[in-house]
């Protein structure tokens, strides 16, 4: 398996002083749901902006799909597909009109538009609204159009910039839903930014703990939450039990047993291996059970492990945040960008 | 540049001029105030008709006055041409401004498109609507002679060399002020930045042009800096094919070198600016 992202020691600063991003490294392979989790401000969408190259590195180097971020741009362009964070559509633009000029911009061929065009707007359930302005869009509507523009040239990676952010469970649910079954059709790349917890467990086949501007973990899913001490089985037996505790420490795997309000809280790396054991251990003591319950550690509690901080969705805005801005504001008194 | 791009981004800005009516409508609004009501007020060659003036000292007066022009309204009327390039213009800098805030620009400079697909695109698209105004200008002017207003009189025969040199200096002038105005769409991020720039340019480039003032009546320094003006270059190749050049220290075709040297200056200077106003931020 080749690699689609490489990234090496990239590093961006804002103004001279702001790291926004302090020499990452990481690779995702081809094919692969990589994803980048972290507060706002942690980094993400800089390092995002670089490998699509809407930014250039203060240091470090990049490649996508084998080319270099800095000296092919054009190219990359042509490979990647880019959903922002924000609505990027035409407003003033039906949903027909905003795909058949982005299939324009991103060469798709004149004769495959119409066709191609038709099949997103089918697939994203945006055929019945095809011809209304997108100003008339739901916010739901404008994430399925965002993504269409975004894999209208069938990219070879796909890169998302938090983008889910302001939709609905169900309106979440569903655009992953799709993202799943194009990534099984075409296995193209997805590398995508996210704060929802939930959406990178559920999505990536592996993640980076961003905090920062710096990696501070990486692993699957399952790796990472292993890593914070994995498992809880909660058994809780029926009357006194105090011979169950050492039968329950005794037992493969197990890495700590707390007793707590007449429940025994056993610690160990894969909890639903260790059910039947901790029930047969306790069939062989002859102690009945009340109950057995498997708890799995969220991210939440691998975002708190790795960063030491809470993870929390809407932290006010960062040293970066405002040095972007400030960046952004006298670079526009200065008369350029 | 890419033709498949750039006519794709050209469909898309005329798609957007032609849904929004009521800026067509307020973009007429101003020309046609100007011809209706300025130009009415402002006529003064009634003056001449003063009891005891000869015929004589009235044509001396028109030709240090008007440079030939045989009342001011018609001096004007040419004169406005200069005029709408610059306000019709203004807004295809305004429209990049917010393309940015809404995050279409992003979106476009986040495609293979270049540079230049996107400049080019909004160049074209931007000077249609200033041409086109600048001619239905012309033909309200003349027309509203017949409808017992002063009107546009054209005293000399437009030969069909004059005719193209007349075309070629609205096009130029619309595509030069396009030029400035994208420009600095591209370089500014807020909407009353650009405004406040916008009106910092405007009103001196008009107001040192030839456009509204009579050239006789111009103090020689302002005479001196208006010859460089480049509305003064375009209208005063109105005012040579219109009226006669007689009174012009130069042939039209200078004035239009004139032109064409300012609008290649001002596309350079622009494709320039929009080229590192797009390029990855370093």
């Amino acid at each position: 398996m080749t690699e689609a992202i490489i990234a090496e020691g990239l590093s961006k600063v804002f103004n001279g002083s702001v790291k926004a991003v302090d020499g990452i490294s990481f690779s995702v392979k081809e094919g692969e749901v990589y994803g980048f989790l972290g507060p706002n401000g942690a980094g993400k969408t800089t390092t995002l902006s670089m490998l699509t190259a809407v930014l250039g590195p203060t240091a470090g180097r990049a490649t996508v799909d084998g080319l270099d971020v800095v000296q092919h741009p054009h190219e990359l362009k042509q490979r990647i597909g880019l959903v922002f964070q924000e609505s990027t559509a035409d407003q003033d633009l039906t949903g027909r009109e905003n795909l058949e000029l982005a299939a324009a911009l991103f060469g798709v061929p004149l004769r495959d538009t119409p066709e191609r065009v038709q099949e997103l707007l089918g697939r994203l359930a945006l055929a019945d609204s095809a011809e209304r302005l997108v100003k008339t869009y739901s916010g739901g509507m404008r994430r399925r159009l965002e993504l269409a523009v975004g894999i209208i040239h069938s990219p070879r990676v796909l890169f998302l910039d938090e983008p889910t952010l302001g939709l609905d469970p169900q309106g979440r649910a569903g655009f992953w839903k799709i993202i799943g079954e194009l990534r099984k059709e075409t296995g193209m790349t997805v590398f995508l930014t996210t704060h929802y917890l939930e959406e990178a467990d559920g999505m990536c086949d592996r993640i980076a703990i961003i905090d920062h501007g710096k990696i501070v973990a990486t692993g699957t899913p399952t790796e990472l939450k292993d890593r914070v001490g994995g498992d809880v089985v909660t058994v809780r037996p029926l009357g006194n039990a105090t011979a169950l505790e050492p039968a329950l420490r005794a037992l493969p795997g197990v890495t700590a047993v707390a007793f707590q309000d007449g429940t025994f809280r056993v610690k160990c790396p894969s909890g639903d291996a260790l059910i039947p054991k901790a029930v047969g251990a306790a069939t062989n003591l002859g102690i009945a059970l009340a109950g057995v319950s498997l708890r799995r550690p969220s991210l939440d509690e691998v975002f708190l492990e790795f960063t030491g901080r809470e993870f929390r969705e809407d932290e006010g805005p960062t040293a970066t945040d405002r040095a972007v801005f400030l960046s952004r504001f006298q670079d526009g008194r200065r008369g350029r960008r | 540049m890419n033709v498949r791009r750039w006519s794709a981004l050209t469909k898309r800005e005329l798609l957007k001029i032609g849904r929004n009516p009521a800026a067509i409508g307020t973009s007429l609004l101003l020309p046609i105030l100007y011809l209706l009501l300025f130009g009415q007020g402002f006529n003064f060659t009634k003056l001449l008709n003063v009891p005891g003036l000869t015929a004589q000292q009235q044509a001396l007066f028109l030709a240090t006055y008007l440079l030939g022009a045989p009342d001011y309204f018609s001096y004007f009327a040419a004169g406005m041409v200069g005029f709408v390039s610059v306000t019709a213009t203004l807004f295809v800098g305004a429209n990049v401004i917010f393309d940015k805030l809404f995050g279409t620009l992003k979106r476009t400079a986040a495609s293979p498109a270049t540079a230049t697909d996107i400049f080019g695109a909004r160049l074209v698209a931007g000077s249609i609507q200033p041409v086109a105004l600048a001619f239905l200008v012309l033909g309200l002017a003349v027309l509203l002679g017949y409808v017992g207003l002063a009107g546009l009189h054209i005293t000399a025969a437009v030969s069909v060399v004059g005719a193209v040199e007349i075309v070629v200096a609205i096009l130029l002038l619309s595509l030069m002020f396009a030029s400035l105005f994208l420009a600095l769409g591209f370089t500014i991020e807020q909407p009353q930045t650009y405004f406040a720039v916008v009106n910092a340019i405007n009103l001196p480039v008009l107001l040192t042009s030839a456009a509204l003032y009579p050239w006789g009546a111009m103090p020689s320094w302002l005479q001196g800096i208006a010859s460089y003006n480049p509305i003064t270059l375009a209208v005063e190749v109105l005012r040579i094919n219109l009226f006669g050049g007689n009174f012009y220290p130069q042939a039209a075709w200078v004035y239009l070198l004139g032109l064409i040297g300012w609008a290649v200056a001002m596309f350079a200077i622009a494709t320039l600016l929009t080229q590192r106003a797009l390029a990855p931020k370093v």
